[in-house]
């Protein structure tokens, strides 16, 4: 029997402790790990509270991030409910596992605090490392502050275990920004975070002795094409439960959440759409930019994957011009992101402007005067009737002006 | 919104000072930031921590600020780093040195004319003579307390002792005292 | 079994090169997470039954032979085995037959002809021999070297 936790109804956590939390109350069984500057506390806490007996779960140190997926996957292979972090330079360690997970639908949860990529080193927030497991199969959700890096972990776990679902989910929240900056955070009761998650119900689980498994198994080409389009069609379905479960989770908190959230865009004419934390610094330029007559909103994605197309374009059909924001080095295209939002809004009637800017790398600042100028640009694009810029910039950086790829419309 | 910044070294307890007054402040039923700048630093590097306070949810992640409080918990830093960056026309600094408030501002410049804005107290003496150590964290909360006007002594001692729940009595005991103290000799 | 299902990828070699690819399940049947289950039915205890008493499903490779890898295959002597139980060890395809420790045969669907079996023999002559793949097996136990004797130092 686990020590009880004493919790107030009202904390004040940084995103780390957080996430942590989560994956006490989750009773998660196993974490296997290998620590890394920012999302380090997520499992050294787990550890502790395993130690101090508030949880009886198994920590295991290993050797390597790519030792740590994989533990994961052999832990949730065995049939328990699984979880770590990581970042930066330790989530690229793991990139390729991440695919064994996705591919062997195995719902573990991973808390990505969001860190740039070396060289050069940093340890700060970018979504470089968010960026590289766009395409490795797992469900992607994406917190801007501590509360739902809370939130969000538990409704992964919900998410991936689901026997429809059953692929594993990334939570992201920005190093430092989020994961390191104490917010007021309102958790829920021990009891009721684990009956929202649910008692982990095994499927496959190779435990299971009167019916032995073989994961991992090898596929050519005569059986690979299959397995990987019937794992994107469950990804893609997995949209469905998502919003089961956040309107799940709504019921017991009052916190909503969506795939897609949108801010002041009942009439907005120029738009940012972001991810993360910068999300809520541009919600305070629109308030801003709104008491000035400039008809301003945001729109933020919470599930990057499975990207929400249809959503984005619903939300994004009559706005005039739109910043779509990259905390991301693109090396050498137009931003990710950037490219999904068009992509959507390619198939509208209106097909408004879009320009791209890469902001942020490494951790530099985004300010709520810097959102401003992005939206007066959009005003004056909105105005003009056409892009008056280079359609990729960048905002924040030093030097001469750095831009490309011109418009060839009006 | 009520936006602190404070100026330390790493060692000195500024990213728990900062946690530690959010903790307190959230129990007003204000919505509270505390978050620090900091890289791989070793102890001893320069380094900030921020909060801000406000009555509605907060919003706004940027480092950036135009603080109402300067908080300088080492004595060096004052002269050295730029503590008057980004500063508005009521910015209140309450710096940390073993100097007369005439002596400190002779010797920062940038300070001269503010005299009404600069507030001081011996912060690391206190923690040394209270604490037994060289932690000027607590005894600057003391003296935020006392130039802010955010709470009374009594209601901040007994939440500050929740947050420091977890430390042995002594420890508890010596932080309360260096809050004590510090609030009643700033000036 | 396998084989009849089109289930080995040396069968099929991609869709637009052989037809029979038409043939295989589609992306909506493939089981999920490429998981797959080595047993029909409940398997509690099936550790303890004979492989020919198994009841192997048709993802288990014990149901795929491979006997046409071969070029030659081992002979095996009863007369002169004295079940030491070696080649059941080093076998790597689990194609030495024993039971109750007492040496049967060979599974002739699983070997591939590697003769390690051959090579590990501990007999003096060796109780296994490669012959051709169509030599009969009465010829072959006809045709077994006598017994080495051993070279004076």
């Amino acid at each position: 029997m686990a020590v009880k936790f004493d919790l107030n109804e009202r904390e004040v956590w940084d995103g780390n402790y957080a996430a942590s939390q989560a994956l006490r109350q989750a009773d998660v069984d196993v974490v296997v790990a290998y620590p890394i500057t920012p999302s380090t506390p997520i499992v050294e806490n787990y550890g502790a509270y395993v130690g101090n007996g508030y949880i009886n779960g198994e920590f295991v140190m290993v050797e390597s991030e790519h030792a740590a997926m994989s533990g994961c996957i052999g832990a949730s292979a065995a049939g328990g409910r699984v979880s770590t972090a990581t970042s930066s330079q330790g989530f690229a360690l793991m990139a390729e596992v991440l695919y064994q997970a996705s591919g062997m639908r195995l719902p573990i949860v991973l808390n990505v605090v969001n860190r740039a990529l070396a060289s050069p080193l940093n340890v700060r927030g970018d979504h470089a490392d968010m960026y590289l497991g766009r395409d490795s199969g797992w469900i992607q959700f994406g917190a801007f502050n501590a509360q739902e890096a809370y939130d969000l972990a538990l409704c992964a776990f919900k998410v991936g275990e689901n026997h429809s679902v059953r692929l594993p989910v990334m939570v992201h929240q920005d190093g430092f920004i989020t994961s390191h900056t104490a917010q007021n955070v309102y958790p829920l009761t021990d009891e009721k975070a684990y009956e929202f998650v649910g008692d982990f119900v095994p499927v496959d689980d190779m435990l299971d002795f009167s019916r032995p498994v073989t994961y991992g198994a090898q596929t050519e080409e005569d059986w690979h094409y299959e397995h990987k389009a019937k794992q994107h069609k469950a990804l893609m379905d997995s949209r469905k439960v998502i919003d089961e479960v956040f309107a799940e989770f709504k019921e017991i908190t009052g916190r909503e959440y969506n795939r897609v959230e949108s801010y002041d865009m009942e009439d907005a004419d120029v738009v940012i759409v972001g991810l993360g934390s910068t999300v809520e610094t541009a919600r305070v330029a629109a308030k801003n930019m709104r008491e000035k007559g400039v008809k301003a909103g945001v729109v933020a994605i919470r599930c990057f994957r499975p990207f929400p197309y249809d959503e984005v374009r619903d939300v994004l059909q009559n706005a005039k011009a739109i910043a779509v924001t990259d905390r991301s080095s693109p090396g050498g295209a137009m931003g990710a992101f950037f490219n999904e939002v068009t992509a959507a809004m390619y198939t509208s009637e209106s097909r408004p402007m879009v320009t791209g800017f890469v902001y942020g790398l490494g951790g530099r600042d985004f300010s709520i005067e810097e959102a401003e100028r992005i939206f007066a640009e959009q005003q004056a694009h909105a105005d003009a009737g056409h892009i008056t810029t280079e359609i990729q910039q960048f905002s924040g950086l030093r030097g001469p002006k750095l831009g490309f790829f011109k418009t060839a419309r009006g | 919104m009520t936006e602190i910044r404070w100026h330390s070294r790493a060692g000195q307890g500024a990213v728990s000072g900062a946690k530690g007054l959010g903790d307190v402040i959230a129990t007003t039923g204000k919505e509270v930031q505390a978050f620090a700048l900091y890289g791989s630093a070793k102890r001893g590097a320069a380094l900030r921590a921020y909060n801000r306070i406000s009555d509605e949810q907060i919003f706004n992640h940027a480092k950036f600020m135009n603080p109402d409080f300067v908080l300088v918990i080492d004595p060096a830093l004052a002269f050295t780093d730029n503590i008057i960056e980004n500063e508005k026309e009521t910015t209140k600094y309450i710096i940390t040195t073993h100097l007369s408030k005439e002596e400190l501002i002779a010797g920062i410049p940038s300070l001269q004319g503010k005299e009404d804005r600069v507030f001081v107290a011996d912060c690391v003496q206190i923690s040394l003579d209270e604490i037994g150590r060289a932690m000027p964290n607590a005894p600057m909360l003391g003296a935020f307390v006392k130039m802010s006007g955010m709470f009374e002594l009594d209601y901040f001692l007994d939440a500050m002792k929740r947050v420091l729940a977890k430390f042995p009595q002594k420890i508890i005991d010596g932080n309360m005292r260096a809050i004590t103290r510090a609030y009643n000799e700033v000036k | 079994m396998a084989q009849e299902l089109n289930l080995l990828a040396t069968d099929n070699r991609g869709q637009s090169q052989l037809e029979a690819g038409m043939n295989l399940a589609g992306w909506d049947e493939v089981t999920q997470g490429t998981v797959l289950t080595s047993f029909e039915g409940d398997a509690t205890g099936i550790a303890n039954k004979k492989a020919e008493e198994r009841t192997y499903s048709d993802f288990n490779s014990y149901t795929a032979s491979v006997a046409s890898w071969r070029v030659q295959k081992p002979v095996f002597n009863r007369d002169i085995c004295i079940d030491c139980q070696n080649c059941w060890v080093w076998c790597p395809d689990s194609s030495i037959l024993s039971r109750d420790k007492q040496m049967l045969g060979i599974d002739y669907d699983h070997c591939k002809g590697c003769e390690v079996c051959v090579e590990v023999c501990p007999t003096n002559p060796k109780s296994l021999l490669m012959f051709n793949e169509h030599a009969d097996l009465e010829e072959s136990l006809a045709a077994w070297p006598e017994k080495k004797k051993k070279e004076k130092k």
